[in-house]
């Protein structure tokens, strides 16, 4: 996949834009998924994720083909979501931790966004329980939780995506992994 | 008693893969004596469990076309020409 991709990375920076289509069509899902378990809805999601790849397309020249392009993508869009997660702050105060419940927020107190009628199918409601209690997590544990759990990737490469020591990294992940045990224990 | 503090720190680097064959055997000796840390280790289980069991989703289907869509137009052309 890296090599595919690198060959069409080659392509779009010589202008020929097609090319990119087929590297959206080999990530959308991976981006869309992550963007979604950190955001909690649909259509931020999907917000979010089409402009991680209008990003990406945008400072293509800026990407260092010797890495790996998975690993930069997803750096683009997990700060896209840490970005938009921070920003509805002030308006409805959803991150704000209710004193002396560690890891706890308003989030709890949102239903998450009603669903699409060919997902209905598939909805269940320990899905949307666990999604819930993700969206429950500080924005800090979510994002290595939903990299280490969803998209099942390394510490080494969580590290590099949200650009902090591997140290930091483990010691979020033991945290993330307390607060939600705490929360998903009498499920 | 190292309980907890010690033997919690044991199970994350467990479940890590990055605890040594010597602390291992200590936290499997410990799980065997301590009903609470055993409780513990057995909801860190389940809560990954849980949380790996969440579906897939998928992006929607006019996703590819529509960051297509969005693209500045001005290398568009220069694609086009070839």
């Amino acid at each position: 996949m890296e090599t595919i991709v690198k060959k069409r990375i080659k392509q779009v920076i010589k202008g020929d834009q097609d090319a990119y289509a087929e590297v959206v069509e080999m990530y959308k899902d991976k981006v869309f998924h992550v963007c979604f378990r950190m955001l909690g809805n649909r259509h931020e999601a999907e917000d979010i994720a089409q402009e991680a790849f209008l990003r990406a397309y945008v400072n293509i020249t800026s990407f260092n083909i010797e890495l790996k392009f998975s690993t930069w993508l997803y750096r683009i869009a997990t700060n896209l979501c840490i970005d938009r997660i921070r920003k509805k702050k002030p308006d409805y105060y959803l991150d704000a931790e209710v004193a002396g419940t560690d890891g706890l927020n308003m989030y709890s107190q949102i239903a998450s966004d009603s669903r699409l009628p060919e997902e209905e199918v598939q909805s269940l409601e320990l899905q949307e329980t666990i999604q819930r209690e993700i969206s429950k997590l500080p924005e800090k544990y979510r994002s290595v939780i939903v990299l280490k759990y969803i998209e099942e990737l390394s510490l080494n490469e969580i590290s590099e995506i949200l650009n902090l020591p591997l140290g930091t990294v483990k010691t979020r992940i033991h945290r993330g992994r307390e607060a939600l045990r705490n929360q998903l224990r009498y499920l | 008693m190292k309980c907890q503090e010690e033997i919690v720190v044991y199970m994350h680097e467990y479940l890590d893969d990055e605890i040594s064959a010597e602390q291992e055997k200590e936290l499997r000796e410990h799980l065997q004596q301590c009903p609470d840390c055993q409780t513990h280790f057995h909801e860190l289980k389940r809560t990954i469990a849980l949380v790996q069991s969440s579906s897939h989703i998928q992006a929607p289907s006019d996703f590819t076309a529509s960051v297509m869509a969005r693209l500045p137009k001005e290398k568009k052309k220069v694609g086009m020409q070839r």
